[in-house]
């Protein structure tokens, strides 16, 4: 389905709110085409309307006017069964009210008056009667029956006006609220997906982008909704009624300018040629300058500590310069389109309807119809402004298109639906079975890990950066699945578990821990409800955090800034140590967790470990091989392999890998 | 009313030329579209008279020719220029908003958020920038087309019948002004809305393996909702009023019109004016309406520019919280780094985060700095940064110079900082290493990279130095990213090297290769070295120890040990955990003996 037509799509899921506004949009045009309509008759009926035969009445009665002693009114304000009396008739001549005797008859021209004698042409008789002019207060006094007659059309009209100011409110406030609502449901949709697409996935993009595609990307589509739909929709309405029109004036005219029609298409093609890729990289630009941002700003301290401001600043200035750019070609493809080129076609169109009615004009003479051609120009006039309105809107929809575009595109990435629902609380019996793993399909990082964790054992893995340990703790929580061999958890294998549930008895601490904004306390708990504000003390005072935190002055409840940077790196883990404390998993890895923890701290935490760990599997990932020295198994790793496995005692007594490692790191061999 | 535009005169100023061909160009061609209809009905007069000649059809189709082309450049030139106003005013703001980020110290980045800033650098600058294209094109095309009407309504009907139908006018200015001021509030209450939402989209992207590890997508996605819905509601809110111009002014020129007519009779009945001109007079009623319209729409566009500049000018105005010296002192190396009484309180803080602290470098030793997580290493490191304003009691000197007389240039030419938290970019690990010397050679960078220990896995890599890291590249492990980080700073060769626990996730072997590198490269400059493994500065010159912003004990190493107090008790600790890590067997014994006694 192209973008478009998805776009539309979402707009349906508020058809009954924008038929709603259209219908509004039409009763308040109607109204609007309506009032000139009303001013027009209030000017013609009552005003102009008085130059016409009035009768004598038997006396005074309403809208009867008093001239030289005598009742008159106007015909047409006659009941039918009244008796018409005497008649005069007002004439208007020399831009002022004349009165004859008598009536006038119908379909005169040419009337005018010199001296007492008005002139006027009968067919092709000249005719002259005499008149009187009539004073000042005299016109004045014909007038009055026209006054509450026209007070009622000024009302109407102004009733008429209101009418169509409410829909019009009506109509607009609507379509922006449905616009909204669209915007909020994509949003939500997009973010959603977020939530389903792999880990992977966000290794890959950086995160100023994917903000991008979520808050810039569909304020992009805004308009589509609020002015274009409207605008194309009411647009295409006027060209069918003028084209109607124009059909019942002139068959062979209309079809000329049915003409109008292909060129509109393969305007819009050509176009399209022009402004997509313009788009594209606009966006894609925009998305850039969000990463770059927000690159710069996580990066700051070590910009200015580098003294790299003013580099940074020339990359930044590059990239806003390539998205000026980018947007004066665009610029210049509107430009050179847009109305500026209807102008143009509308001017092609005049020219030659020139030449053809000159032509008809000089070789076919006496077969034009004046009266057809002042309205064709005028059609033709009016014919242009809807294609006009039309084409202004080309821009934006393809801009909300190239938008819609990026956003569907990621809502099309193949993701895993989040799966709700609680899962029974697992052994934690983890076997890992011949596993194969590689990030990027070729290079393998795991090459045949078989291992098998008990419930309630302590499992460490241990080797150099890159050996592979992080890679099986990905892999255990899935947020990478093996190339092959299988992970069981309980006897399970866990591709077999939704990821949610698996997960939701696991716990981790990170070596990069990562606080949200909100409170140390919402840090811990991580504002799940299912976590009481005891458990999260109890968490904190377990993992010995409680006293540090005491010194603050709003305590467990003080305030966490964007990425904790008013926390210290060891602050900072010792939280996310007491998140996963609080959240009571069967399995709990520990990824270089004590790293920037002192080691005073590091032992409160691992005496609330030894408590801690009975019940569970634990994991724990460690480059300092002394805090793994009671596991119950430890791996060794090496480039993606175990290479030497058992308990401290045994490895020691191996004297292979793991030996030489303990001896390096306490010193007693020398590298 | 149009005060946005009062705030960007220096633009339009500055831009005069640009500005002056795109209005002149746009009223010119206002009156050069009259002609093609006047053409068109002298063609069609001349033919009902039957005096067409070819001469004078071939003339008329050749002006018409003409006047299309004109138009058409005209109407080309008239937006490219003024558009590219636009385009312009986005891409100056743009970048010094970026600039003005760029000097910000961290006080202001506590204070701001990154997605919100993010929002101000691109949504925000639209907003602005459609009131120097679009406002601009409003204002003028609007006020020259209606002000035309009037004096042509005014001379050729009757001046009074104009004046008097322009009675609602002040009620359309009162009104409008009304509007605009509560769009304006409204917007930016919408916009900080959006800002709010960014920043939430970025935080969860940043901390999804903690999200997922913890199964909050739901209540992630829940929270999400609650501020996508907040963003409706405000922009529900700015929609309401935004509704109302169209409207409004619709009913007001409704009254005109009435007004207009009503009059207008009455003077014809009066036999004032004639009724050809009261008809005139109704046609040209009708032709203010669009310009009336697109005022309303004028003060929509300018007060939501409006709104978004104060937002944008609200970072702008920002004053950079540490000041650079007007008149720096020249210095040419860093011979004595001095702490002096220092007591120091973060600018968000309650209380003082470092006391009373004296402390004395010369150039060339080597300061160790110890102390329990949150004792106020890192915050007594981040002094030499000058990331603050110079602390209320004591000072920091360098060679006696108190620290904010000097230029940044100068103090962060002496410095190579390695952060807690290992933060590369995501580039190339070359460029990354590369990034305090532009220049440096790739001899330098490969040196650099060894003496942070990083050859081993830099052969690991199979694109070796240009293997891309951070977002875009592969995930390095903690230990990976802080060496990288270390060679940064090493490659810089700083007179002053700022280690803030920055080889925590190295083990303790590598650690001590790297610590055995940095003292002997670094012979006669300075060390600043904050860690929890105290292997790593037991051959410092002084060290300290810190508890709660105090110095609570201080001097060699051998001194501390002496001392029996928490030093003493770590080193113990650590030691019987790693071992003593290069002296060898040898020396482990010893000591432990001696300590033993």
């Amino acid at each position: 389905m192209s973008s478009a037509k998805r776009l539309l799509h979402y707009g349906l899921f508020y058809k009954r709110t924008i038929f709603l506004a259209f219908a509004m949009l039409l009763i308040s045009v109607l109204a609007d085409l309506t009032g000139p309509m009303i001013a027009k008759n209030l000017i013609d009926q009552h005003i102009v309307g008085i130059a016409t035969t009035w009768y004598q009445t038997k006396g005074q009665e309403p809208d009867a006017v008093k001239y030289q002693g005598r009742w008159f009114k106007r015909g047409t304000y006659f009941l039918p069964q009244e008796k018409l009396g005497h008649p005069i008739t007002l004439v208007s001549a020399n831009q002022t009210l004349y009165v004859l005797p008598g009536r006038l008859p119908a379909n005169l021209s040419d009337e005018h008056v010199s001296g007492r004698t008005l002139t006027f042409l009968h067919g092709k008789q000249s005719v002259s009667v005499m008149v009187h002019r009539l004073t000042n207060t005299q016109i004045f006094a014909f007038y009055q029956p026209e006054v509450p007659k026209m007070l009622v059309l000024a009302s109407f009209y102004f009733g008429l006006i209101v009418l169509s100011a409410m829909f019009t409110y009506g109509q607009r406030f609507l379509l922006q609220i449905s616009a909204n609502r669209i915007l909020q449901r994509m949003r939500t949709d997009v973010f959603g997906q977020i939530a389903r697409l792999p880990v992977r996935y966000f290794d890959s993009i950086p995160a100023g982008k994917i903000v991008s595609r979520i808050t810039n990307d569909t304020e992009a589509i805004r308009e589509f909704y609020v002015t274009i739909a409207a605008n194309v929709l009411s647009s295409s309405v006027t060209m069918v009624g003028i084209y109607i029109a124009l059909f019942l004036l002139n068959r062979q005219l209309a079809l000329i300018c049915l003409l109008l029609l292909p060129i509109l298409a393969l305007w819009v093609v050509l176009y399209r040629h022009f402004a997509v890729s313009v788009n594209h990289r606009i966006r894609i630009l925009l998305s850039d300058i969000n990463a770059m941002i927000n690159e710069t700003l996580q990066g700051i301290s070590i910009i200015r500590a580098f003294h790299r401001q003013e580099r940074t600043m020339k990359e930044f200035e590059e990239l806003n310069n390539t998205f000026f750019t980018e947007q004066i070609r665009l610029l210049s493809v509107n430009s050179a389109s847009g109305w500026n080129l209807v102008g143009v076609l509308r001017g092609l169109f005049f020219v030659a309807f020139i030449a053809y009615f000159s032509f008809r004009y000089f070789h076919l003479s006496g077969m034009i119809q004046f009266g057809v051609l002042y309205a064709f120009v005028d059609y033709l006039n009016r014919l242009f402004q809807p294609v006009v309105q039309l084409v202004n809107q080309l821009s934006g929809i393809e801009q909300a298109k190239v938008a819609a575009t990026r956003i569907f595109e990621l809502l099309d990435e193949h993701g895993e639906d989040i799966e709700e629902g609680e899962h029974a609380r697992y052994q934690g019996h983890v076997q890992f079975d011949d596993v194969y793993f590689s990030y990027d399909g070729e290079n393998d990082v795991l090459r045949g890990i078989s291992f098998e964790a008990r419930p309630s054992q302590t499992v460490a893995l241990v080797g150099h950066t890159g050996s592979g340990k992080s890679s099986v703790m990905n892999l255990l929580f899935r947020f990478y699945d093996p190339q092959s061999g299988a992970i069981r958890i309980d006897g399970v294998q866990s591709t077999l578990i939704r990821r949610q549930h698996l997960r939701q008895h696991m716990g981790i601490v990170l070596q990069d821990p990562f606080l949200f904004t909100g409170t140390i306390a919402s840090n811990v708990s991580l504002d799940d409800p299912t976590i009481s504000r005891e458990q999260v003390e109890k968490a904190l005072r377990d993992v010995g955090a409680d006293r540090l935190f005491a010194k603050l002055e709003c305590g467990i409840d003080e305030p966490v800034l964007e990425n904790g940077s008013t926390l210290s790196a060891g602050q900072r883990q010792l939280i996310s140590f007491a998140r996963a404390l609080a959240f009571d998993p069967a399995i709990l890895v520990l990824d270089e967790a004590t790293s920037s923890i002192d080691t005073e701290t590091e032992s409160v935490i691992q005496q609330a470990l030894d408590v801690l760990k009975k019940g569970r599997t634990t994991f724990v990932i460690a480059h300092r091989l002394s805090t793994i020295r009671h596991a119950d198994l430890i791996l060794v790793l090496d480039h993606g392999m175990i290479v030497e496995r058992g308990t401290h005692e045994q490895l020691l007594a191996q004297g292979g890998k793991y030996f030489t490692m303990v001896q390096l790191q306490s010193g007693t061999l020398s590298a | 009313m149009f005060t946005v535009l009062k705030k960007l005169s220096w633009f339009f100023r500055q831009y005069k030329g640009r500005y002056a061909i795109a209005l002149t160009l746009l009223v010119l061609l206002n009156f050069v579209e009259v002609a093609p209809p006047a053409l068109i009905g002298h063609v069609i007069d001349q033919m009902n008279r039957g005096t067409l000649t070819y001469a004078s059809m071939l003339q008329v189709i050749f002006i018409y020719l003409v006047l299309i082309v004109i138009s058409y450049l005209f109407g080309f030139i008239w937006q490219y220029q003024l558009f590219g106003g636009a385009n312009i005013l986005q891409r100056t703001l743009r970048s010094r908003l970026m600039h003005h980020l760029l000097r910000m110290t961290p006080t202001f980045y506590e204070k701001n958020r990154t997605g919100d800033l993010m929002a101000r650098a691109t949504n925000d600058l639209v907003a602005v920038s459609e009131t120097a294209g679009f406002g601009i094109l409003t204002l003028i095309d609007s006020t020259t087309y209606s002000a035309t009407i009037l004096v042509t309504m005014a001379v050729l009907v009757n001046w009074k019948l104009t004046l008097l139908s322009l009675l609602p006018m002040p009620i359309i200015s009162f009104v409008m002004t009304k509007y605009g001021k509560k769009v304006h509030e409204r917007f930016i209450l919408a916009q900080n809305a959006f800002g709010v939402m960014n920043n939430k989209v970025l935080e969860s992207i940043a901390g999804i393996r903690v999200l997922r590890a913890y199964v909050q997508e739901r209540a992630q996605e829940q929270r999400f909702a609650e501020t996508a819905h907040d963003v409706y509601q405000k922009n529900v809110d700015v929609a309401k009023i935004d509704s109302l111009f169209e409207p409004t002014i619709k009913v007001l020129v409704g009254l005109m019109y009435l007004i207009g007519i009503g009059y207008g009779a009455y003077l014809v009945f009066q036999s004032q004016i004639t009724l050809g001109g009261l008809t005139a007079f109704n046609v040209y009623l009708g032709m203010l309406i669009w310009p009336m319209l697109a005022i309303g729409e004028l003060i929509n566009t300018m007060q939501r520019g409006n709104a978004s500049l104060d937002r944008v000018t609200e970072t702008l105005s920002y004053k950079q919280d540490v000041e650079e010296p007007v008149h720096p002192v020249a210095l040419e190396t860093p011979e004595v780094i001095m702490f002096d009484k220092l007591t120091f309180r973060y600018p968000l803080s309650a209380k003082d985060n470092l006391h009373d602290i004296s402390l004395t470098i010369r150039r060339g030793d080597t300061l160790g700095i110890a102390g329990r997580v949150g004792s106020g290493k890192t915050t007594l490191i981040k002094q030499i940064l000058r990331e603050y304003e110079p602390p209320s009691t004591g000072k920091l000197t360098i060679n006696g110079v108190p620290i904010e007389e000097l230029a940044f240039s100068t103090l962060h030419g002496w410095l190579g900082y390695v952060a807690q938290e290992s933060l590369l970019f995501s580039r190339t690990i070359e460029q990354n290493v590369r990034f305090g010397v532009a220049d440096a050679s790739e001899d330098d960078v490969l040196h650099a990279l060894s003496m942070a220990s990083f050859t081993k896995d830099l052969a690991m890599l199979d694109n070796g130095l240009l293997t891309l890291v951070g977002e875009r590249g592969i995930s390095l492990s903690g230990g990976q990213k802080q060496r990288i980080a270390l060679a940064r700073a090493l490659l810089v060769d700083p007179e002053i090297l700022v280690l803030d626990d920055a080889m925590s996730a190295v083990d303790a072997r590598t650690e001590t290769h790297i610590i055995e590198a940095i003292r002997s490269s670094r012979k006669g400059r300075t060390t600043l070295i904050a860690t929890h493994r105290l292997s790593a500065i037991k051959h410092s010159n002084w060290i300290v120890v810190l508890d709660d912003g105090r110095i609570v004990e201080e001097g060699t190493h051998e001194n501390l040990l002496l001392l029996r107090g928490w030093y003493y008790d770590q080193y113990v600790r650590q030691l019987a955990q790693d071992g003593p890590t290069d002296d060898g067997p040898f020396e482990m014994q010893t000591t432990v003996k001696e300590l033993r006694t």
